[in-house]
């Protein structure tokens, strides 16, 4: 919870700094934006298909029977949680 | 800006101007010099070649001595009404026809794309768009078809006094179907050549192979899933509860 706040408090800062910028640099703000949401759209997508992959790991050293419909499951997950980081991949280089 | 155009748009575009221009004006659109569209072409190749293939295997059908042909689209056949029998359960193999085609279709338009010289249909979110239109209108008119009119009891919830606030979600939720169906198919095509594209610009050699194999694997795995997701809402639409 503290690394959250800390995280947040940070990123607050940083946003502040962004907008002391002079008005010239102005272009330079939707590539920043969209590096920002790539990586947050990543990392969190990262995050999500790390913990799909590791309930089917275990899933399938548990049951070794059920290996085959596990590992079918986990892929059909994957593709789903892929997709969303693609979304913000379409809107960065939409707005390019 | 110039738009570079595949060799058989070009031959498209160079003798068939009037039947591209003919079609446009049916929609109301202006004529213009250079009708047809790389995605329109590409998915008129896509469907005669499908065609094609299974005109072949009808000849060839044989339950004695079946080749390899048939074994391939037998193994297809299975698969898809397995599928169907898992999600919608013993009516499902009604409606396999639609959902084999989509497959097939989806699943062809997404390799055609890494064949040289051709492009995939799919990454053009008109494309999309078009597949996931049939779908929407597929599995409500077979709602409507199943239950007639009383189809709309579907959108009011399980309880009468929810309906007001049950009916604005299921609507949204239901408008959000095809508008997700659209975007996943064709984020993932797009992104796939994309990628490719960036290390082909980064390393001229070779590299870019393992975004292509990837890419056959991901063209694969979006075909089954908006497959997947048609069943999942024909067997919602249809389900006879209690």
């Amino acid at each position: 919870m503290k690394k959250l706040f800390t995280l947040l408090a940070l990123m607050l800062l940083a946003s502040s700094l962004l907008c002391a910028q002079t008005p010239g640099s102005a272009a330079a703000v939707p590539l920043l934006s969209n590096a920002f949401a790539m990586a947050i759209a990543s990392g969190l997508c990262g995050l999500a298909q790390g913990k799909a992959i590791a309930s089917a790991v275990e899933g399938m050293a548990r049951n070794p029977g059920a290996a085959g419909a596990i590992q079918l499951a986990m892929l059909i997950g994957l593709a789903f949680v892929e997709s969303l980081a693609l979304y913000t991949l379409l809107i960065v280089f939409l707005g390019k | 800006m110039p738009e570079s155009e595949l060799w058989i748009t070009r031959i498209f575009n160079d003798y068939l101007p009037g039947l591209g221009n003919r079609a446009l004006e049916l929609v109301g659109m202006h004529p213009e010099p250079r009708p047809w569209a790389d995605f329109v072409v590409m998915q008129i190749v896509v469907v005669v070649s499908l065609m094609v293939v299974f005109a072949v295997l009808r000849r060839r059908l044989s339950p004695d001595r079946p080749g390899g042909l048939q074994h391939t689209f037998e193994m297809f056949y299975e698969f898809v009404r397995g599928q169907a029998e898992g999600q919608i359960g013993h009516e499902g193999t009604r409606y396999v026809v639609f959902f084999g085609t989509i497959f097939i279709f989806i699943l062809t338009c997404n390799l055609i794309g890494l064949v040289p010289a051709f492009e995939s249909p799919t990454g053009n979110p008109s494309v999309t768009c078009g597949c996931a239109i049939a779908t929407f209108l597929y599995y409500n008119l077979l709602g409507v078809q199943t239950h007639g009119l009383k189809y709309i009891l579907h959108f009011m919830g399980p309880k009468w006094w929810l309906a007001p606030l049950m009916f604005p979600i299921e609507i949204v939720s239901h408008i959000a179907r095809p508008l997700s169906l659209t975007i996943r198919l064709y984020a993932n095509m797009f992104a796939g050549e994309q990628v490719t594209l960036v290390f082909l610009r980064m390393t001229y050699f070779l590299v870019p192979v393992v975004f292509m194999g990837l890419h056959v694997f991901v063209g694969a795995v979006q075909a089954y899933i908006f497959m997947l997701l048609t069943m999942s809402y024909v067997g919602g639409s249809v389900a006879h509860e209690h």
